[in-house]
């Protein structure tokens, strides 16, 4: 089992290679799906957005679903813990 | 140096939890599976557990994520050789086969796991649509395929996998239904997708 590569400080994805990273450059803690042009991190409306249509887009699940589906993903990410 | 045992010891323990983890939820079910029940499958304290896991939910998400890395091993592999549809469905077979016992728990128990281990699961199902929808486009524009929705490919597919795993006990005569099943499934899904 191999050790763990690190992962989006946001959403959680896996970090494998630079392209992955905020502006491709591999010390930024988060991907480039979380973040801006400038490498800045998107509000927590944004990402949970995008994270839902992850869900819709792939399985077809309700919006209500996907949304709470994302919220629950995102609740203990290190960018987010803490929100209500 | 001794930093560096230090944290492969921490690794190899890590791995020894998630695969007793594994082998125990396959076995009792998740639900029904303790952290301490765990910890005293292989002798271990269960402080142990808890100092790599500080919520029982950790570890199960620990024991998808194992099997999430597995599939991406998998498909990257039938990805850069661009081996189609075909070979997509039987990498994901693959990965499942190896861990039967554990999934078929899994996808029997998925409605009444925590919100955060439902959606982990959720999201590696979002990662096979997106293989098995990139190589039926492939397919498509070299006149193999006919187009389908992505979620609708997607859930015919796992629909059809589901199915025989939760059932197994009834499709299989041996310990693995994707064993004996699984070639079967595979041809009646290529031939579902023909143009």
């Amino acid at each position: 089992m191999a050790e763990k590569c690190p992962a989006c400080g946001s959403c959680g994805m896996p970090l494998e290679k630079p392209e992955d990273f905020a502006l491709g450059d591999a010390t930024r803690p988060y991907c480039r799906y979380c973040t801006d042009a400038r490498g800045q991190l998107l509000s927590y409306e944004q990402v949970l957005e995008t994270n839902a249509r992850f869900y819709i887009e792939s399985q077809g699940v309700t919006a209500a679903a996907a949304n709470e589906l994302a919220r629950a993903m995102l609740a203990d990410m290190p960018a987010w813990r803490g929100r209500n | 140096m001794q930093a560096a045992t230090r944290r492969e010891q921490k690794v190899v323990t890590r791995d020894r939890l998630v695969n007793a983890a594994m082998a125990l939820f396959a076995r009792k079910g998740i639900v029904n599976t303790t952290t301490a029940d765990v910890a005293r499958s292989i002798r271990m304290s269960h402080g142990v557990v808890f100092l790599h896991f500080p919520r029982r939910d950790d570890l199960v998400i620990a024991v998808i994520d194992e099997f999430g890395r597995r599939l991406a091993a998998e498909f990257r592999q039938a990805f850069e050789h661009d081996l189609g549809l075909r070979a997509v469905l039987q990498a994901h077979l693959r990965v499942l086969a190896e861990i039967e016992p554990f999934y078929a728990r899994l996808v029997t128990e998925a409605p009444m796991l925590p919100p955060k281990v439902r959606s982990t699961l959720m999201l590696l199902h979002a990662a096979v649509s997106y293989e098995l929808f990139t190589a039926l486009e492939r397919e498509r524009k070299a006149g193999r395929a006919r187009k389908i929705p992505r979620p609708l490919l997607f859930n015919t597919w796992i629909g059809l996998v589901h199915h025989y795993l939760v059932n197994r006990d009834v499709f299989a005569t041996g310990d693995s239904v994707i064993a004996e099943q699984g070639e079967t499934l595979v041809n009646h899904f290529m031939s579902l997708v023909k143009p």
